[in-house]
Parts: structure tokens; sequence; C-alpha cells
């Protein structure tokens, strides 16, 4: 019996997938080249467009240039360490023991992340600041102490160290507590077996497997504090320095001197991508591992008597960065004046009311923001989604160029950015400057490497032969990825879209440069308020900002068609 | 009771004011004045909306807005508050790139609406009021800006932390080592009113007092409306320059900071209010600058906002220190656009940021 | 329906050519196996024939289309063909009968025409208890049944089998390859099927294509190949074989470990190197001299091994080589005795290459 052919022979189409692939390819490059190649031509230029080096030079010969990029040395390395000294026993204790309360403790990292750096140093100038911070009135009421005597003074080198480690810890936590978690419980096992206790089998064994990802992690948060604009705008001012970044937005005070800026950012710019070439050295060819593979789960260290000291110093750690701004900040916008404490008399409702009643900017602010995330993340997941698929499954020719491109962002600080992106958009054929573009392009461009990454390895889990079987019975590359694919990397695709968002709320340094009246996000009203000192209202839009946050993860993470096909559910196979 | 200001009074405030008397060739070159019509009000309602660049107090200049609202309903007003010299950065960049997002510009550093003028920027505009009631020496005579307000920036300290025997008292004071460390002030590249306090200071004492007070470890800030909040927080004692409107505001709230009116005189503000020739919505700005020098608005800004005005028929509020009755120093817009740059550049060397 | 067609085919990953001017017919309706170890280019060849892989060199036709060549692919969703997978690759969000129709659906068949389809195609791999199922509910065999019907629910003009069988357990292994043989005389598509399993190719394959180095070493019925290697490489990988090296006496004579071998296969030359295959259990052991003493070879037993079916004995030439030697149980030699080998002329293949 021979089979009748009754089934169409799919009749040959045009295949759009190579011409849409290259579309995403060639946007990806504009979006990273563009602003780039303006940085340089202003950096190595002089205003009347002729090649020179003596921006540089008049930067470097500045003693007023050379102090800010020694404070930020220190302050970068000085963070970085400390977020490894905080964040790796907690990863340890989260990961491989059996501590109490382990999922609070994530969820309280999380909450560390979700928090904007900037928002949190405007509640740690409500604690620490020298004279009126709560924790200071407190000293001086337990220990009966002069009137201008102080425990901490928030507006120093030391200050803006602390409060940048604070907000910056959560990286080094997640790539460390990853690493550990997918680490086989078997290797454990085998120490164990050998009489190892406890602590050599974490000395010997744990440690030297998770370094890597602690090395790696250090880089990470090395660069965050290099790069932040918030927090030491917010409190090296007042302590009389400037770093870098602060050094380059004052560059843009009238009469703006772009050439400067454009320079300035050189330096960082060469930084970043040193530090990113040393971490990828001494990680090697290391690629991400598939995510549950063949081994047992990881045997978790019995704590005994420590479980309880372990969890209390897990506590005292997340006091910094959650449990003491966010009591600051509720009292502030509940007090009539922002660092007195809140009594059931002098609690009043006036700032809350001013905030969304009385200041103009409010809901103008409030719109922007949410419609900037949803934005940025819908196309960024899109196109970290594409240019994943492109990369991973190697569909077009240079699509290791794609990748390197994909990640090439992380390497250009949020301010360097801006300035980039200023300068190329505030001339023809492109003026986006004024308009929400500017900033759709800059969120989507700082928040491209890490969504990218995300999704990558997600793919990675997935086998490509998913998708040949699809396509050798009939679906084009797009179709295949839309119906088979995406589905299978749903959980990825959410937790991508989340952390777009989450990083749009807290973006500040490039929003500084590219923002108009017409187009003000949350961050920048905020900074704006700091700058005329009115903490209580800057206390009402921070709460109402993770209040925001929280409340559209939690919205995203419960729709259950989200991503995939109306019927599909996700089983492992 | 309130007292009418008299004209002498009028006299001696304006040879503080540094406004020189213009020529009688005035008249010509302003356009007419224009008064507040239903006509001009409808028409502004059907733009619906005034964008108001300020460098104002935040709740202060939101009421402002919220009583445009009241008296104009149908058009809402948009505050852009920011200090003058970034305000300045701003509206530099955004007519750079096209952009005309602004109606109505309130700066405090006077000697802005020179540039603005010579750009062409700025609309012709004479609000009624300002043509009958505002004294010749106060109004531009090319009809460009009006004067809305007159504030001073001067020294104040929190009577908790300081007593008031114990109070500076002139700026020299200042210079006292007993202060390091406990004062706060503001910062001229970002704040028009300390521009222009800095640069009457200057001409006055010379460079070589902000030397020695750089070395008395001021607390920096930016916003001139900052030093006064900081002072009521309890974060510093004594406030080096800051608006003292703000002082006033909070004292009469019940916080306990205290204005000092140094001997050598106070730095005077003038705060020049100017259209846009760019303005998106043209008629609505009108109707605000109108509205914004009427003789019920300028009381307000009076009664509600501790500052000066100068309309012939407004009433200081009784309890409050007469503008006549402190020693002030001169403003001059030209000497500080000459010398804005040099400002900028030996204050950020001085005290480092 | 179709035949398949490999002309010249060549892929170069660097300087390293995986298939390497491979030239291939499969008429319509064959079954052809790609027999080989792992690395002899057999899964490249398939994914090239799918379209995954374009060529470096040659050209695919099917039917009378080109469908690769250095020039131009169609990609797999054009070239109407159906693979199943080394991993079967079923799609762990969608059920057992979402996964079959998968293809259908893509035809735009209507809804009546696929239930009646599927409902067929889960009849005949005894699927329909399972439609409702998830893949990951289900077991090796029952995943791979799944694997099957979904190729075969299309109809497809070439069927493609990536070594389908290699995750299966031994007894399943074998029930399956029946079952896939039988599938194919039902429905006669054109089968490219890779495998590295020798019984599979010689229980499906109506032709078997031996691949060593990117190249076919040989094609042949499944008897052809076992029966009459034509190379050193065929003649190992299929069975177990002795390969002698000798030198040629004359057309059909090897003269090796003192003997003088007569031959068959090859045409020889005298003079030349020769290699003579000889399967184990084709030589005739014995402990006394046989009667005539053509193609006999003395040896010393070096190890015996009993194996129950079978005796397995290790034994040395008077040259110093080893060979196998599988024998019936009845007699056993102990280690160290002299015996007499004799390799019957047809069973002594002379191989070419």
């Amino acid at each position: 019996m021979t089979a009748t052919t009754d089934v169409a022979v799919a009749k040959a189409r045009i295949d759009w997938s190579k011409p849409v692939l290259w579309l995403f390819a060639v946007v990806l490059v504009a979006l990273i080249l563009l602003p780039m190649s303006w940085l340089a031509v202003f950096a190595f230029t002089t205003k009347a467009r002729n090649p020179t080096l003596q921006n540089f030079i008049t930067l470097f010969s500045d003693p007023d240039f050379l102090d800010p990029l020694l404070t930020t040395a220190i302050i970068a390395t000085t963070s970085a360490a400390i977020c490894c000294v905080v964040a790796a026993p907690i990863s340890w204790l989260v990961s491989r023991t059996d501590m109490p309360g382990r999922q609070t403790i994530r969820a309280l990292v999380t909450a560390s992340f979700v928090t904007p750096p900037f928002l949190g140093a405007v509640a740690w100038e409500l604690l620490a600041a020298p004279n009126s911070g709560l924790l200071n009135q407190l000293y001086r009421y337990l220990a009966k102490a002069e009137s201008d005597a102080y425990l901490f003074n928030i507006y120093s080198l030391t200050g803006v160290i602390f409060v940048i480690s604070c907000y910056t810890f959560p990286f080094v936590f997640v790539l460390v507590a990853n690493a550990l978690d997918n680490m086989p419980g078997e290797l454990e096992d085998a120490s164990a077996i050998l009489g190892g206790k406890a602590w050599t089998t974490a000395r010997r064994v744990t440690i030297p497997l998770a370094l890597p990802a602690l090395v790696a992690g250090s880089l990470i948060a090395f660069l965050q504090a290099m790069t932040l604009f918030g927090s030491p705008a917010i409190l090296a001012l007042p302590a009389g320095f400037h770093t870098m970044t602060t050094k380059i937005w004052s560059l843009f005070q009238y009469p703006p001197k772009l050439e400067l800026a454009a320079a300035a950012a050189v330096p960082l710019l060469l930084l970043t991508i040193a530090l990113l070439q040393a971490q990828k050295f001494i990680l090697g060819r290391r690629g991400y591992s598939v995510l549950g593979g063949k081994y047992g789960p990881p045997r978790r260290v019995e704590m005994k008597g420590w479980r309880w000291v372990a969890l209390a110093f897990c506590l005292v750690m997340l006091l910094n960065p959650v449990f003491l701004p966010y009591f600051a900040l509720f009292n502030a916008a509940f007090s009539p004046n922002a660092t007195t404490l809140v009594t059931p008399g002098t609690f009043t409702l006036h700032n809350i009311v001013f905030v969304f009643t009385e200041l103009s900017s409010t809901q103008l602010a409030l719109k922007n923001t949410v419609i900037l995330g949803t934005a940025t993340a819908t196309a960024g997941t899109i196109l970290a989604l594409v240019i994943a698929y492109v990369t991973t499954r190697r569909v077009i020719a240079g699509s290791r160029v794609l990748g390197f491109l994909a990640t090439a962002p992380i390497a250009v600080p949020g301010i360097v950015l801006g300035v980039g992106l200023f300068l190329s958009y505030t001339r023809p054929p492109f003026v986006l400057y004024g308009t929400l573009w500017i900033l759709l392009i800059a969120f989507l461009t700082i928040n491209l490497p890490s969504a990218y990454q995300q999704l990558q390895a997600a793919f990675a889990t997935i086998h490509p032969e998913l998708e040949e079987a699809s396509r050798i019975l009939g679906a084009g590359r797009l179709r295949t990825l839309w119906r088979i694919t995406a589905p299978l990397l749903r959980t990825g695709v959410i937790a991508t879209w989340c952390f777009i968002f989450i990083g749009v709320m807290r973006e500040l340094s490039a929003a500084i440069i590219l923002f108009t009246s017409q187009t003000k996000v949350l961050s920048v009203l905020i900074y704006d308020l700091n700058e005329s000192g009115d903490l209580a209202a800057i206390s009402v839009l921070g709460i109402a900002m993770l209040v925001i946050t929280f409340a559209v993860v939690l919205a995203v993470n419960r729709i259950p068609m989200f991503g995939g096909s109306a019927g599909a559910k996700l089983r492992n196979a | 009771m309130g007292q009418k200001i008299s004209r002498r009074d009028l006299l001696r405030g304006s040879a503080a004011l540094g406004l020189t008397a213009v020529s009688a060739s005035v008249k010509a070159a302003a356009p007419e004045p224009t008064a507040i019509t239903p006509a001009l009000i409808e028409a502004a309602k059907k733009e619906g909306k005034v964008v108001l660049y300020s460098s104002m107090d935040l709740p202060v200049g939101e009421k402002l807005g919220k009583a445009f609202e009241a008296a104009y309903p149908g058009i809402s007003v948009q505050i852009e508050r920011s200090g003058s010299e970034r305000l300045f950065q701003r509206v530099d960049q955004e007519f750079a790139s096209n952009i005309r997002a602004a109606d109505v510009i309130n700066t405090s550093d006077s000697s802005h609406t020179i540039p603005w003028k010579k750009n062409g920027w700025l609309a012709p505009f004479v609000p009624e009021d300002v043509a009958k009631h505002f004294p010749e020496q106060y109004r531009d005579p090319d009809g460009m800006f009006a004067l809305s307000r007159v504030y001073l920036s001067s020294i104040a300290y929190n009577t908790t932390l300081v007593k008031a025997e114990d109070a500076p008292k002139s700026y020299a004071d200042l210079l006292d080592p007993k202060w390091a460390g406990k004062m706060v002030k503001g910062h001229p590249a970002y704040s028009g009113t300390i521009m222009t306090a800095t640069f009457q200071m200057v001409r006055e004492f010379g460079w070589e007092y902000y030397e020695k007070l750089a070395k008395q470890r001021v607390m920096q800030v930016q916003s001139s409306t900052d030093p006064p909040k900081k002072l009521a927080l309890g974060e510093r004692a004594v406030m080096a320059d800051g608006n003292e409107y703000n002082v006033v505001l909070l004292k009469e709230a019940g916080q306990p900071v205290e204005p000092i009116y140094p001997t050598e005189g106070t730095p005077t503000i003038s705060g020049p209010t100017a259209i846009f020739a760019s303005a998106p919505h043209p008629t609505a700005a009108r109707l605000f600058q109108a509205w914004l020098h009427t003789r019920e608005t300028q009381q307000f800004f009076i009664d509600f906002t501790a500052q000066y005005s100068v309309h012939a028929q407004v009433q200081s509020k009784p309890g409050r220190r007469k503008i006549t009755d402190i020693k002030l120093m001169k403003e001059d817009p030209a000497g500080v656009e000459a010398m804005a740059e040099e400002i900028k550049t030996r204050y950020a060397r001085l005290f480092r940021v | 329906m179709a035949s398949v067609d490999l002309r010249r085919l060549t892929k170069r990953y660097g300087s390293v050519a995986a298939v390497d001017d491979v030239s291939l017919r499969i008429d319509h309706g064959q079954l052809v196996c790609l027999l080989g170890p792992s690395g002899c280019g057999k899964t490249t060849t398939l994914r090239l024939i799918a379209g995954f892989l374009e060529p470096s060199d040659g050209e695919i036709h099917v039917g009378d289309r080109v469908v690769s060549s250095k020039a131009r692919t169609l990609p797999p969703e054009q070239r109407n063909m159906s693979m199943i997978f080394q991993s079967y690759a079923l799609w762990p969000h969608m059920t057992v009968a979402e996964n079959i129709i998968y293809g259908l659906k893509l035809r735009k068949i209507d809804r009546d025409a696929i239930a009646k389809k599927l409902a067929a195609i889960l009849a005949t791999t005894k699927l329909e208890p399972l439609a409702q199922r998830y893949p990951g509910e289900l077991s090796g065999g029952q995943q791979q049944r799944v694997a099957l019907a979904r190729a075969l629910i299309v109809e497809p003009q070439t069927l493609l089998l990536d070594e389908p069988l290699s995750n299966l357990d031994a007894n399943l292994r074998e029930e399956m390859r029946f079952e896939i043989r039988r599938l194919h005389d039902e429905y006669r598509y054109t089968t490219v099927y890779v495998t590295h399993d020798q019984s599979e190719a010689m229980t499906t394959a109506d032709l078997i294509a031996v691949m060593n180095g990117g190249k076919i070493d040989q094609l042949g019925t499944p008897e052809d190949i076992y029966a009459r290697p034509q190379s050193e490489f065929v003649a190992r990988f299929i069975g177990a074989s002795n390969v002698l090296k000798g030198t040629a006496r004359d057309e059909n004579h090897v003269s090796y470990a003192g003997s003088t071998l007569r031959v068959t296969g090859a045409k020889l030359a005298a003079g030349q190197n020769a290699s003579v295959a000889i399967r184990q259990h084709d030589i005739q052991l014995s402990t006394q001299a046989p009667a005539s003493t053509e193609n006999t070879i003395k040896a010393t037993v070096m190890r015996q091994v009993y194996l129950g079916a079978s005796r397995d004995y290790v034994v040395e030439t008077a040259g110093g080589d080893s060979l196998r030697v599988v024998t019936p149980t009845d007699a056993a030699v102990d280690k160290g005795r002299e015996v007499w080998l004799t390799l019957p002329p047809d069973r002594c293949r002379a191989l070419s290459r």
C-alpha cells in the first residue's frame, strides 16, 4: 500500500525569517554604535571638529579632574570588597545550610535590589545626617551626649561607600547564590565521606567552586559602584567632593563643555572594558551551566546551635539596605518634619496630600515612568529574545558580533551613555531629545545586556532539536520561535520582563541628562526634590515608586497566559 | 493695620535695588499695556494649560499655581522647579534642539534676561497693572519682563542650637572658628539667588571673604531653598546664605529658626518673569503674566510667601520686617552677567565642588 | 514520493571535511541506512539532507528539485520531509495529540481531516490511551512511538531517522527495529536511517552505506556488506573479522604465515600487499592436522574462554599474529597446545582496500 498524498506539499514561500532577523541586528547595531561614535567624535575633536587630543590634556592636567578619578577608584574598590564580604556568607547560609528563614532572606535581598540606590541615599540622609539624623538622635538620647555629637556622618566618603555597598551587594549575592544553588550535592558528599567536617568541606570544596562566581560578582559590584550617579550626587556634594559621574554631570552646567564631558567619559569606558576582559580571563571559557543537571540537590549543612546566630547575622546585615531606610521613609512621609519621629499626636497626611494633589509634576512623572517601564520591558524582552536566539542558534552570519554588541552596553556607564545619546539625538536627522523616545532608547540600551544574558542562559536549557523538529515539519524560524521556544522560555521571559521594568524604575544616571520638563520620570523628580531639600515629598514619592514596582512584578507573575499561546502549559520533559 | 509703602520708601528701596532710572524713551519701545479681559480669559481657557519654569520654593510655587487654577478653572499650571542657573542651562539646551516646552519663566538671576533678550527669545508683553502701578525704575524698557517679586538672601540660625546672644550678627562673624562645621549654604552654579548674592558679596568684600569662608567646613547644598530647611531639621546651626522668605515662613509655622540681617548689608534678589516668544500656550501665558502682577496676586506674594513686591498698592504684613528697615546691597544684573563664569569657576575651586 | 540524490556532497568545517565527496542515490520507496562509528559523518549527511546544514560543495536533489547546493539551500520547512530525532524532541508543553498534529496544522488541513488522520496513526502506533498525556509522563518507548507518529502523519516525501533507537533498552530496541521496518513496508516512504548499530542496519535496511571518515566506504545490501566486504574497515566493522596481512602470489593466492591461502573477492596482482578477511566463526580449529593442506595454518592457543553458546580462542600464528576463532563448545583446547586452523577459501575475502 502506498500512501496517498492528500497532504499538500508546503509551497515554497518567501522566507521572512532572515530579513526580520537582519532588521533586529541592524537595530541593535544602531542602538549601540551611534551614541558611542558621537562620544568619540566629541572626545577627540575640537568645537570646529578638528581632530585633537587637547580635551584629554585639559582634563588630565587639571587637579579638579584627577581628584574625582582617584575618589571614584577608592569608592569602587572599597564597595566591591564590602559587597563580597557581606554577600558571600549570606549566600552560603541561604544556599547551603539549613538556616531557618532562607526564603525570607532571599526576598529581602530582592527588596534591596529593587530599591533604587538614590532613594536609599535619601533615606540614609534621614537616618545618619550628623545632626538631624534619626540614628544620631537616638545615639544622643541614649548616650546623653552633647547636642553636636554624632555617631554617623553620612555626608562623607565613608557614607557614600556605605550607601553604595548597601544597594550593590545584591549583584554579588545573586551570582554566588546561583553558583552554590547549582553545585552538585555529590561533591560535598564526597568530602563528607572522606571525613571532612562541615567547615572543612566549606573551605576546601564549596568555596573554591564558588570562587569564580565571587570574582565575577566583585567585578560587577566594582563597575556598578564606579558608575552610580544618584548616591554620590546626593551625598558627596554636601561632603565637599566630586566623583567621576558628578564631575561629568557638572560639565553640563552652562555653558556646557560637551567635549570635556565626552573626554571625561572615556577613562570610565576604558576601565570598564578592561575589567570585563579581566573577568573573562579569570573565569576562562566557562559558559552557563545547564540548569537542572543530572546531579542531586545540594546537601544542606546542619547549623545546629549556630542557626539562630546565622539568621541574626543576616537580618542585621539587611537592616542597612531595607529595614532602617524603609522605616525612615515611612516616618518622613507622615511626619511634619522629616527627621522627627512620628507620634500619634504629630501624625499628618499633609505630605501625601501635597505630593498627590498640589505637586504639579507628580502625575506626569508617574505616567511617564510607567509608560517607559512597560514599553522598555516589552521591547527589551523581545529584542533580547530574538538576539539570544540568533546568537545561540547561529542563525545569521556574524552572530558572534551580535552577541558581543548585545553585552557591550555593560561597558558603558549610564551617564556616559546619557552623554552619547544626548550628542546623537540633539541633532538632525533624528532629533529625539525632548521626547520619551530618547529615554526609551537609553533605558533599552542600559538594560539589554542583562536581559540578553538571562535569556541566553535560558536558551541553553532548550535542546536545539526541539526547534528542529518544528522546522522539519514545516514551520519557519519565526513561527518556531513563537510556538515552541518562547512558551518553553516562559518563566525566563517573564523574569526578564520584570528585571527590565525594575531597571527602568531605578535608572537615574542617563535620565538626568536626557529629560525635559515634559518627559520627566520619577527618579529625576526625586533627585530634583532632593536638591531643593523637600525630603518629605521624596519619601512619599519613593514609597509610591516601590509600591508600583512590587505591584507590577506581582501582577505580571500572576498572568497565566503571559507569553504563550492559549492553553500552553509547561511540563518538564 | 498695614502701612502703605510711601513714595519715599520706594525711592529708598529702588536705590537699594540698584535699578537706575531709565531714559524717557521708555514708553516708545514697550508695547501697549494689556488688561485682563473676558476675551483673553476665553482664549486662554481654550489652550488649557500653562507651563511655568520657576526657581521659587516648591510648595510656595505650587501654592501660586493652585491660586491661578482657582481663579481660572480650566487652565492647569505645570511647574518645572529647578535652580535658576540650572533652568538657564535647560532653556539653552531646549532652544538649541528646537524644543518649545516652556511658556513662562520666573528666574532669581535677573542677569539671565539680558542674553534672552539679545537672542530674541522673549515676547514683549506689558500687563496693565505693571503699566499703572509699578514704578518706572522696576519696568523693563522693552516690556520683555516684569519684576514679580523681590526677596533677600540672609543669614539665619536655629534657635534650639544657638542662643540669641551667641548668634552671628554680621558676615564677619561667620568667619569665627566657633562656627566651623556648623554652617550650611547654597551654590551659585545651581541657584540664581546664590549667584546674585555671591556677586554682591564679592563686590562688597572681595574674594578673600570666600577664601576664608571656604575653610569653615561649610555644608554645601544646591538650592537656596535648602539651607532654611536644613536649619529647621537641626542639621546645621547657622545658614550663611539662603532664602530669607523660607526662614520667615518656617518661623511662622513654629519651627525654631530666626533670620539675621547682617550689619554690612543683605544681598537683594529680584525675580523677574518673562514670556517666551515660542510659548506653546501663548495666550494662557499672557493671562498668567497679567494675573501674576495684579494687586491681589502681589499681595498674595507678601501675605503667603513672605516675599516683597514693588506694586504700589500692596501692604506689608504686620509682624514682619519691612524691607525699608533693612540695609540692602544693590543689585546689578549686568555685573552678574559679566562675572557669572568667573564666579562659578572660582567658587568651585574654593569649595571643591 | 521522490528519490533522494546526493551528488558529490561535501561539508567542511575549517580544513576538516566532515562529509567528503559523498554520492548516493536513494530510490523512491527505499530505506537506506547510513552506518558507521561516531564521527564518520553520517549524522552530518543526514542534517545536510534535512537542510539544517548548508553544503560546502556538491548538491542534493529530491525528485527533480535541487534542494541543496553551494549557491542556494532550501530551508528545512520547505522540503516536505519528516525527521525523528535521537532525543525524540517531543514538545513538553503540548500533549501527545498536539505534538502529533502539529505538522498537519501547519499545512492548514481542516479539523475533521486532522481528527481522522490522528485516530488512524494513534491506532497504528498503539498510542490511543495516551493521547492526552504529556511527554514527561511517558516512558522512553512510548515517547519514541509518539515521535514516529508525529513524523508519519504528515506523509512526507522523505523520512529521516537519526539514531532513533539508541535511547531505548535492548529488548525494546529489538522490538522497535521490526516495527520500523513493518511501518516502512506499509507506507513505503523514501527513508534515510542513521545508526551505529549493525543489527539495526541489517534488520531494517534495503541498502546499507557504510561510512568512514566522511566517505561512503561501501554501499550494498546487508548480505553484500556482510558476506562480501571490500575494505578492511567494513570487514572489521561488520561482524567479527580477522584481517590477515600477507603478500599476493597471484590473482587469488596469498602467502601468509608460511602457508598459501586461496582467496576469493578482489583480484590481486602478484607481489602486492594483500589483506584477507575471514569471520571468526568461519575458521575451523582442530588439534590434528587436517586431511587437506589447502588454506591451513599452524598456531598456538594463547587463551580460551567458554561463553556458553561457543568457545572463544585467541591463537598466535607462526608469524606472530593474533587471531580470534569462535568454535562450537564440544572440544576444548587448552592454552599452549598446538592447533591447525583451516580457512575455507570461499570464506577468505581478499579486500580491495
